[in-house]
């Protein structure tokens, strides 16, 4: 096992240990309505946006890093951000650390083919 | 040693033209609540606007589907040639009434989806279709400042795409209506020293005819 293989085999350690590391459970659900847990890294915080106004309003940046192969293990396919407005987007549920429910709809997905990461760039979701 | 005499304790006219732009936006925005009300419009609050004046610092209990404008003085240049030097001088200023519209993405209730990027553009352009209509209504020519309007009129009208790390933020768009308005301010005048008070004493009949007061020989 070469490094790059060892970097993958430690996202079991660094991306989804829930126990000791920062691993998060997240539900992801597909445009049909099929769902599967997983675990990954949450990011979900508020930004500032000045929409060219001058005068700024409040934004949330969140993002969620899943593991590859642990996502092709759920039979699911890879989420990406869906244009077509007659279906409905991928969604991805997680709690805050305060336990809080959020769900979002996945924009944009970034995939580093390299370590074996996808990140889901999200949006907030009024379902 | 100062000249000025009385307490300069009044607003300038472009702080006057801002404020009326924003109250016509606040009250005709409830008046088309109330007539979409009226009218059995299925959603009237569409209607709505939150108007602010010269706000800067950041927006932070907005809501999906909320619709804020800023009202704020931005430049003023002076039509010298229309201008009087001691007196009162003619401005050209420029308000920007900007809008800002924020949308959520969401269920479109028949299998779909509505995205937020879209939602917070449409209501954008619903903002600033009311802000248009209502400031350019024929009622509000002069912005009901007649005497010290002179004339207002839009300049440009644009849409923003603002980012969020250097992507499109999905929740937010801004747009801006720069309204030009020609109006009139005035300065402290000079307060003169009576030095000698000059009238005249005319004599009428009881018909209103002036008399003449003059003494001269005549012989009939």
């Amino acid at each position: 096992m070469n490094l790059r293989q060892l970097a993958e085999q430690d996202l079991a350690v660094t991306l989804e240990d829930s126990v000791f590391g920062f691993g998060w459970p997240v539900t992801l659900t597909d445009p049909q309505g099929v769902s599967a847990n997983l675990t990954g890294q949450a990011h979900d915080i508020s930004q500032i946006i000045d929409p060219d106004t001058g005068t700024a309003v409040s934004g949330r940046s969140c993002a969620f890093v899943i593991r590859q192969s642990s996502l092709a293990a759920t039979g699911l396919g890879d989420p990406y951000g869906v244009p077509d407005s007659n279906s409905l987007p991928w969604l991805v549920s997680f709690e805050s650390i305060n336990g809080a429910p959020y769900t979002f709809k996945v924009e944009d997905s970034d995939a580093d083919r390299v370590l074996g990461t996808r990140t889901l760039v999200l949006g907030v979701w009024n379902g | 040693m100062a000249n000025i005499t009385q307490l300069i304790d009044k607003q300038d006219v472009f702080e006057v033209v801002r404020d009326k732009i924003a109250v016509i936006l606040a009250d005709e925005s409830a008046m088309q609540v109330q007539l979409a009300t009226a009218a059995g419009k299925p959603d009237p609050s569409l209607w709505a606007l939150k108007v602010y004046t010269e706000r800067a610092s950041p927006w932070d209990d907005a809501a999906d589907g909320d619709i804020i404008v800023n009202v704020w003085f931005d430049t003023a240049s002076v039509d010298e040639a229309a201008s009087n030097t001691v007196r009162n001088q003619t401005m050209r200023g420029t308000f920007n009434i900007d809008v800002i519209g924020f949308g959520n993405s969401k269920p479109n209730g028949t299998g779909g989806h509505r995205p937020g990027d879209e939602v917070a553009a449409l209501n954008a352009q619903r903002g600033l279709r009311l802000v248009r209509n209502i400031i350019m209504a024929s009622s509000y020519t002069y912005l009901g400042l007649r005497t010290i309007v002179g004339q207002r009129m839009p300049q440009s009208i644009t849409s923003f795409q603002p980012q969020l790390n250097s992507t499109p933020a999905d929740h937010v768009v801004g747009a801006r209506l720069a309204l030009g308005v020609r109006y009139e301010e005035f300065s402290p005048q000079f307060e003169p020293a009576i030095l000698q008070e000059l009238g005249v004493r005319v004599e009428r009949a009881e018909d209103g005819q002036v008399l003449a007061q003059l003494d001269y020989d005549y012989t009939p």
